[in-house]
């Protein structure tokens, strides 16, 4: 009787798996991803990478779930923080994992952009994932300049006067930027949509592609990794060099003329021709 | 029908290593998964048990709702941006502020899109064969650092300015 069961559900399983393969490739696919070879003496330093795609995976899970009971007005957008965070359910917890795992992020970002950069991961034909890196650290940087406004509180509030105050010194651009971030003369209500339209919407929408990006042409080539991921290889290659060299020594001197230094040569050259 | 893959490199038997190819595969590989995901996993685990326990031994803060009225309000970045706001320090007036803020901040993302064509020399990864690109990258990091920490003093020896 039950290995009848099992037998049944065997089969039925492998029935799903190869009818879903036939029709999407799955499995194929999941093989592809999940069996890639990656270097083994640095893993646990490679793991920076996946805590910074971790951690901002958390900022849009538990940013989602905060827009259940924020309202992105100058009324009641300090009411709605206050009452997430001592009303809704959990609501300490899901706004404390976004605002904690944004302040590891950006020290995640931080590590994994020197080990990237000091191992030299940026290198031949890796050079577009460092481009498209170095702008996903603009977004985010713009993510968290945008996010201190919305709980409108003192912090949040003069901190974000001071910056635009910074950014309207830009040069030529400085005030046609800050006119369309405050939507009007000062910071107001029409900031705060602004801003709320800019950390929700925006930025997300075009940090989500950039992370496949980002992904796929990590992919693509490879975890480089670090120098010390090759140290046998280029032992070998080393060793490889070495022994043509002497082989080409060798080979000259089977043609019978023994070897003779460059300088030497240009001598004996130089003195025939002084005597013809 | 698929074979599973065993997540381990195959021989390559008498592969001739040149320069071309030295770094096309390491030494040592581990599967993705799950070698890599095992350990990926561990430091997810831990970064949001952190994040859990943080917030509620140490909340996200939320101070007194924002009032335009105020004039004496002494507003402090993100510590992320304390490198910058003291970087500010060092360009005081109207003259030298948006040489400060825009101008070299933006020189400094210019130099970091450029950096893969800085430093081209193809055989060189390790951060000792490169010295300039290492001790630029170490002094960057140095001088973040600094300004964050005297940030930091200021800030604490003057709570209020």
């Amino acid at each position: 009787m039950i290995g009848r069961i099992k037998t049944q559900t065997v089969e039925a399983s492998q029935f799903l798996v190869d009818w879903m393969e036939h029709r999407t490739g799955i499995v194929t696919m999941l093989e592809h991803f999940l069996y890639e070879p990656v270097p083994k003496r640095g893993a646990w330093l490679y793991t920076l990478g996946s805590a910074v795609l971790f951690t901002i995976t958390l900022q849009f899970l538990t940013g989602i779930l905060l827009l259940f009971y924020y309202a992105p007005t100058t009324d009641d957008a300090w009411n709605s923080v206050e009452y997430i965070m001592t009303d809704a359910y959990f609501g300490q917890l899901i706004r404390g994992i976004h605002y904690w795992s944004a302040n590891f992020l950006m020290a995640f970002i931080g590590l994994h952009m020197g080990q990237v950069f000091f191992s030299g991961g940026y290198k031949s034909p890796r050079e577009l994932n460092w481009i498209v890196g170095v702008i996903l650290l603009l977004l985010v940087v713009g993510l968290s300049f945008t996010g201190y406004l919305l709980r409108w509180d003192q912090d949040g509030f003069w901190a974000s006067v001071v910056g635009m105050k910074i950014g309207s010194y830009s040069p030529f651009v400085g005030g046609y930027v800050i006119h369309f971030l405050l939507g009007g003369d000062v910071v107001g209500p029409a900031t705060l949509s602004r801003f709320f339209a800019i950390h929700v919407w925006l930025l997300p929408a075009m940090i989500a592609p950039l992370i496949g990006a980002h992904l796929f042409l990590l992919r693509r080539h490879g975890v480089f990794g670090s120098e010390f991921e090759y140290t046998d290889r280029i032992a070998k290659l080393h060793e490889r060099q070495r022994l043509e060299e002497y082989a080409r020594y060798e080979a000259d001197e089977d043609e019978g003329e023994p070897y003779v230094g460059r300088r030497d040569r240009a001598d004996r050259e130089g003195y025939e021709r002084d005597g013809e | 029908m698929y074979a599973p893959a065993t997540g381990k490199a195959k021989p390559v038997e008498e592969e001739v290593i040149t320069e071309e190819n030295v770094f096309e595969r390491p030494d040592e590989t581990i599967g993705f998964f799950p070698g890599q995901v095992l350990k990926d996993g561990y430091v997810s685990t831990f970064i949001l048990l952190a994040c859990v326990v943080l917030s509620y031994a140490a909340p996200a803060p939320l101070t007194e709702p924002a009032n335009t009225a105020t004039v004496e309000y002494v507003p402090r970045p993100e510590w992320f941006f304390f490198f910058y706001e003291q970087m500010l320090m060092f360009f005081p007036g109207y003259a030298l502020i948006s040489f400060g803020a825009v101008v070299v901040p933006t020189i400094f993302i210019g130099l970091l899109f450029a950096v893969p064509w800085l430093d081209r020399s193809p055989q060189h990864y390790n951060a000792v064969s490169r010295p300039f690109a290492s001790v630029i990258g170490i002094l960057v990091v140095v001088v973040v650092v600094l300004n964050m920490l005297l940030a930091v003093s200021r800030i604490m020896n003057f709570p209020t300015a």
